[in-house]
């Protein structure tokens, strides 16, 4: 590797400059009564605490370096992904939680084992430094697609009940007559994953490849990483939303293929 | 003519949120009759007609199909063998072609083309129906639609909630007349919801008058359904 570049140090005085633009940026909309400065000013020092933050937790996690912390991360991340899923629906039922949280962890718990362990083969299985920042991003996409997934599933069951209705009257089973609400919502959650491909380097550079460049990585190395973990992160949103979809579409009908009231109200 | 009893209720109660909805019906339904059953609105003949094809369960009481207890004839079987049409008819997305093949796929069988267009006709609606967008039919098609759709199971009983409430009256009189050549021709046993009398008239069935989740004796039935 000829690949000598290392990044930059930054102070905190190169952090101070940085902040006097976010005052510009602020007064430029106060200035316009636009009414947004506050808000600004807010994510000014949120970004700043919560980064820093999480700067020190994983630098406490890298040094500490034991399997059981990281392992442990892990599960926390996935805790926060499930909360957040339950939190942006309507219906927040009893058992949501608990098929989110196995449909995000199957999904992003095979991709995450395939590209550390198969792909990369991280030394040891639990080398942090990959194992964290990539299941960031798989669990953040697979969040995602659940919150879509579960969204679209709902509203469409609600609003095609007299068709699901007609399908059971048919002699359909209740997985035949939820299978376009369920076609729906898997499309849902994967939409915006196949847009991100799409466009991907010619319309954005993706955070961890920028990042990669930046600290000196080749660029086709960095590409290469990309690539994979395009190809991850779509296989995990449709793991996570197949999963999803099968299990909760149940809480709509009875073991007998008949439509449950109660789940309506 | 074989009389057979086709569906036959014992003591059957239906209780919704605490409120009563059909009270202790006992009901025989003969192989290959027509049915009309008459009532006022709210007075839970739709519910009646849910329980037979198992859409809801009774809260007390038997249903017999064929002498068999409903609950021990699994449900998807039953319901192929008891065609439902709703009150308001329900069409799926694409052509009435595609409408036509969702029998086929539920049951996981290829289609067959002549069994198609036989359904087609009985139910009234003419060939060239197939390429046409169902949501754009008319609501009498729809309803044809429907009809056609429900006997592609080769049903033995057809249920029928008000199917020509939403229909005008022309329109509401053929669809009857169809009805009526599925039981002659087909043998079919026609349970038809009303609030006409003279649809119900038309079927020229056995009335059974229901109010308040009971069913009304004869006597009382002939002479609501008369006024
Ligand atoms: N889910 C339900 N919960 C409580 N009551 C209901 C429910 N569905 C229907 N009902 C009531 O049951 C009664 C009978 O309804 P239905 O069988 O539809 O009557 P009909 O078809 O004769 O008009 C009505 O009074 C209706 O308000
Ligand atoms: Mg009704």
């Amino acid at each position: 590797m000829e690949y000598t570049h290392t990044l930059v140090d930054l102070n905190y005085l190169d952090l101070i400059i940085a902040l006097s633009l976010m005052l510009i940026a602020a007064g430029l909309y106060r200035w316009y009564r636009i009414g947004l400065e506050v808000a600004l000013i807010i994510g000014t020092v949120r970004t700043f605490i919560q980064l820093l933050a999480v700067g020190y937790v994983l630098k406490f996690i890298f040094d500490f370096n034991r399997w059981y912390l990281i392992v442990l991360t892990l599960l926390v991340m996935i805790a926060v992904a499930t909360r957040t899923v339950v939190q942006r629906q309507q219906r927040k039922t009893k058992e949501l939680p608990y098929i989110v949280g196995f449909a995000i962890t199957v999904g992003s718990g095979i991709t995450l084992f395939v590209i550390t362990q198969v792909i990369i083969q991280i030394e040891p299985w639990y080398e942090p430094h990959y194992l964290i920042p990539l299941a960031g991003m798989i669990i953040g996409n697979s969040l995602n697609g659940s919150t879509l997934a579960v969204e679209r599933l709902d509203s469409e069951i609600a609003s095609r009940r007299m068709e699901i209705e007609a399908y059971l009257a048919l002699g359909a089973t209740a997985r035949q007559a939820a299978l376009s609400c369920i076609r729906s919502a898997m499309k849902a959650a994967m939409i915006p994953t196949i847009n991100s491909m799409m466009v991907v380097g010619i319309v954005s550079l993706p955070g961890m490849m920028t990042g990669q460049i930046l600290s000196g990585t080749s660029p086709f190395l960095a590409v290469k990483y990309q690539i994979i973990i395009m190809y991850m992160i779509a296989f995990s949103v449709a793991i996570s939303s197949f999963l999803l979809t099968h299990l909760r579409f149940r809480r709509y009908f009875t073991a007998e293929h008949q439509l449950r009231e109660e789940a309506f109200s | 003519m074989v009389c057979r009893v086709k569906f036959e209720l014992i003591n059957v109660s239906k209780i919704k949120n605490g409120k009563p909805i059909l009270r202790n019906i006992n009901l025989q339904f003969l192989s290959g009759s027509k049915y009309t059953i008459l009532g006022p609105s709210g007075s839970g003949k739709t519910t009646l007609l849910r329980l037979l094809n198992r859409m809801e369960e009774p809260s007390s009481g038997e249903i017999l199909f064929d002498g068999e207890n409903i609950k021990n004839i699994p449900v998807t079987k039953l319901r192929k063998k008891v065609g439902m049409v709703f009150q308001i008819p329900v069409v799926f997305e694409g052509t009435v072609e595609d409408n036509l093949l969702v029998p086929y796929s539920i049951k996981g069988i290829p289609p067959d083309k002549e069994e198609i267009k036989k359904a087609l006709t009985l139910s009234g609606l003419k060939e060239s129906f197939l390429s046409q967008r169902a949501m754009d039919l008319s609501v009498g098609e729809k309803q044809r639609l429907n009809l056609a759709r429900a006997l592609l199971n080769n049903p033995e009983v057809l249920l029928l909630d008000e199917p020509t409430s939403a229909l005008d009256y022309e329109t509401a009189l053929t669809l009857l007349d169809s009805v009526n050549e599925l039981n002659r021709v087909l043998g079919l046993t026609i349970i038809m919801v009303t609030h006409q009398v003279e649809h119900m008239r038309i079927l020229n069935g056995s009335a059974i008058y229901i109010e308040n989740g009971t069913v009304l004796d004869k006597k009382t039935t002939q002479s609501r359904a008369l006024i």
